[in-house]
């Protein structure tokens, strides 16, 4: 279920980039679950046109996708297949993220590659030859573009898993039986945890997914027949059953490099930028020797990572990580006692499992850490000194605790007490049960708990409400000073230039909460 | 620190009205619970007009048999209670009340004394603690391990110090494997203070009215004087 303030930033995020017709369908998606093309333009009251043209935008950029299912018929011509569309709520998250996507890759990959990445972002979807003319466009002199260089970039980028191929169009969404139900959510990749059911959204892009070798793979040949093919293209393993509606087949059943279609590949960047968030998490807790034993450690094991929400890292030994710590800069002057000592340091926090002789990233540990950060400094900022206490008292404790336990342990006024578990309660970030004791006198008691679950989700809401807000707020103070932006330089004298001043230092103060606080975002979301 | 003292056998009580020691028993027998007057004006096997009962109460204390005393939990209720005895914790709140309110600079050096010694140490375990604060002669009275413990786990909820489990080696040598130990917390803003998330860097993260605000409503990000103040440079 989506939070209302999830929706309205995501509507939000689409009525900035494609208008407010797109974001109404959006919206409409958003709130009812998956449509049938009928049904949007009955809720949305828009033409079949706008509606088709809508989707068709929303389905390129990988904000939609179309799935069917059957429906079974009370006429002797069998099951119906109808067409429905759902949104897909993390991409659009995803859109203002590109930045970071960009900048993971400049760190890896040359310009060329960054520039790939940028237009597949930008357009959705392109096939290769998309992608050659936008490059052709915009070649420099001296700095010609070629087919084949293009297609070893895209290789790159592929093998890397930063690209893929474009999902199925309309996969069939099977119904999950009930003897079916827990191994299928057991296998998924899309399940967050084992036992939580999977949502329509997961499901149909779990149905839409390329088999793996499939999806990371670049068709190079054109007009060869598919036997052909097999031994050409890259990452296929010989033998293994193509689903026939993933490529895009010409009339013979050949896959045509012209007609193949890519998009970058969000989980990629998002698997980066956990790695990423826990390195930095670990650099804040301990030192720059934790950070780049992690970093190797992460380096050493990305690979073997099946899915984004990965719980443990593959286990080491101490001698392969040490090999990995020195292959970088920075940890070319680390010894192997140093690199021990870090891996001490970072078991002491938990955020390594260290078992015979090999050790192992506790990457939910780190992000429980953090994420446990972010909310008690919320308490703290907002509620005061006391109250980060309690808070931290009630989460660490995990159960009902009473109030006047709660003022004893946490040396809290017991006047102050009450008033501040009220408040944290009424704020939603504490459940409250009366106990009734009767025996010579009735008396109440009050406890308080943490409930995670319910509190992380009350606390991405804020998320999405204050990222919505910084977004308005920034729409706001540029639309203000609208006229003084597109004024010359030459012409911003006096109070002009300091009124210029402070709406550049708005700016940039925004647009950096907003960057992080996207990263807290991604911290509660996605990792 | 909290002390029951026993009850003397023989009390003062030749010097007593009817009245005056028909209260006195009463009182006596809630021992270091003492009573509200108005609880004890009930319990009364015989019903005093309030004058009577209150020149009783005003005799007793002047002959030093009872005295006031603060219930935390209702401060503003006249508690009376026989001199012999001193208030229970449930009363006093406890060593850490003086008075009915938290005794917060007495907080503040024992807070203040454990983590010196913490540091001192580096890994250090309760008795460690306790050892060390004894050998300081910081203080005249020697603290409990009650409260030493008290006082480190409020220092834990802090965030100024971390509780781990000693492995037997390496800094840990020396203490048992598995024994609880506490150690200074090495980053995390500085002296104990929560590093700023995200949420909590901007106006919204922090505000009070968050639940009520709105894109287009009364209280909204455009209107908002929180952000006006904070993008006023």
């Amino acid at each position: 279920m989506l939070t209302e303030y999830g929706t309205k930033h995501a509507v939000h995020v689409i009525t900035n980039h494609f208008g407010d017709l797109v974001a109404k369908v959006c919206e409409c998606l958003l709130r009812k679950g998956p449509l049938t093309r009928q049904n949007v333009k009955r809720y949305t009251e828009l033409s079949d046109e706008q509606v088709k043209n809508a989707l068709l935008v929303l389905i390129q950029q990988n904000c939609v996708q179309a799935f069917t299912t059957e429906q079974p018929d009370g006429f002797a011509d069998g099951p119906k297949a109808n067409t429905q569309y759902v949104v897909l709520f993390d991409n659009i998250l995803h859109r203002v993220r590109f930045a970071k996507f960009l900048t993971i890759l400049s760190q890896e990959f040359d310009q060329q590659c960054v520039e790939l990445v940028q237009g597949l972002l930008e357009h959705g979807r392109l096939t290769l030859k998309q992608m050659f003319d936008r490059a052709k466009s915009s070649e420099k002199e001296g700095n010609l573009v070629d087919l084949d260089s293009l297609r070893e970039t895209l290789v790159k980028l592929v093998t890397a898993h930063y690209v893929e191929r474009c999902p199925a169009s309309e996969p069939l969404l099977m119904p999950i039986s009930e003897e079916e139900g827990p191994a299928r959510k057991k296998g998924s990749k899309s399940a967050k945890k084992i036992g939580e059911p999977e949502t329509i959204e997961q499901q149909v892009v779990e149905a839409a997914l390329p088999m793996e070798a499939m999806r990371f793979s670049v068709v190079t040949n054109v007009e060869s027949d598919v036997g052909e093919k097999e031994k050409n293209s890259n990452n296929v393993t010989p033998g293994e059953k193509r689903k026939h509606d993933v490529l895009e087949l010409d009339e013979c059943g050949v896959a045509d490099e012209q007609s193949v279609v890519y998009r970058a590949n969000f989980e990629g960047f998002i698997r980066r930028l956990r790695h990423k968030g826990c390195i930095d998490h670990v650099r804040a807790h301990l030192d720059d020797g934790a950070a780049n034993v992690l970093s190797a450690m992460l380096q050493a094991t990305s690979s073997a990572e099946k899915k984004v929400k990965t719980k443990n890292s593959v286990p080491l030994s101490l001698s392969s990580i040490y090999e990995e710590v020195i292959k970088s800069e920075a940890g070319r002057n680390m010894t192997l006692d140093h690199v021990r000592a870090s891996l001490v340091q970072l078991g002491e926090l938990s955020f390594v499992d260290a078992s015979s002789d090999s050790y192992s990233i506790d990457f939910e540990k780190i992000i429980e850490i953090a994420q446990n950060e972010e909310v008690e400094s919320v308490v703290s900022k907002r509620y005061g000194r006391d109250a980060y206490r309690i808070f931290r008292l009630l989460s660490k404790s995990g159960r009902l605790l009473e109030t006047d336990k709660i003022s004893d342990t946490t040396f809290v006024e017991k006047k102050d007490a009450p008033k501040i578990l009220y408040k944290l309660w009424k704020d939603g970030y504490l459940l409250m049960e009366k106990l009734v004791v009767t025996g010579a006198r009735q008396s109440q008691f009050l406890l308080w708990k943490v409930n995670r679950q319910i509190l992380w989700k009350h606390v991405l809401d804020e998320m999405f409400h204050a990222a919505l807000n910084l977004s308005l707020r920034v729409s706001y103070e540029l639309d203000r000073e609208k006229e003084l932006l597109n004024l010359p330089a030459d012409k911003r004298t006096g109070p002009l230039q300091d009124r210029y001043n402070r709406i550049r230092k708005v700016r940039i103060l925004l647009e950096s909460s907003q960057m992080k606080l996207d990263d807290a975002i991604l911290l509660f979301h996605d990792f | 620190m909290s002390k029951r003292k026993r009850p003397e056998s023989n009390a003062p009580s030749d010097s007593l009205t009817d009245h005056e020691r028909l209260i006195y028993d009463v009182i006596r027998s809630k021992q270091d619970m003492g009573i509200w007057t108005r609880d004890m004006k009930r319990e009364l096997r015989v019903n005093l007009p309030d004058n009577i009962v209150t020149k009783s109460i005003k005799s007793l204390q002047n002959k030093s048999l009872i005295k006031e005393v603060v219930n935390i939990h209702s401060k503003g209720k006249k508690h009376l209670m026989a001199v012999e005895f001193e208030p229970s914790k449930e009363i006093s709140g406890g060593a850490w009340y003086s008075e009915g309110s938290l005794d917060t600079e007495f907080i503040k050096v024992v807070k203040s004394q454990c983590l010196k010694q913490i540091i001192k140490l580096k890994v250090a375990t309760l008795e460690g603690i306790s050892d060390s604060i004894k050998r300081s002669g910081a203080f005249k009275v020697d603290l409990t391990k009650q409260q030493i413990e008290e006082i480190v786990r409020a220092l834990v909820l802090d965030n100024q110090i971390m509780e781990v489990k000693s492995n037997g080696s390496g800094e840990f040598t020396n203490i048992p494997v598995g024994k609880v130990c506490y150690k200074n917390v090495s980053k995390g803003g500085g002296g104990g203070e929560p590093k700023t998330g995200s949420l909590a860097s901007i106006p919204c993260g922090v505000c009070p009215q968050i639940n009520i605000c709105t894109p287009d409503g009364v209280i909204s990000p455009k209107t908002c004087v929180y952000y006006t103040t904070w993008l006023d440079f």
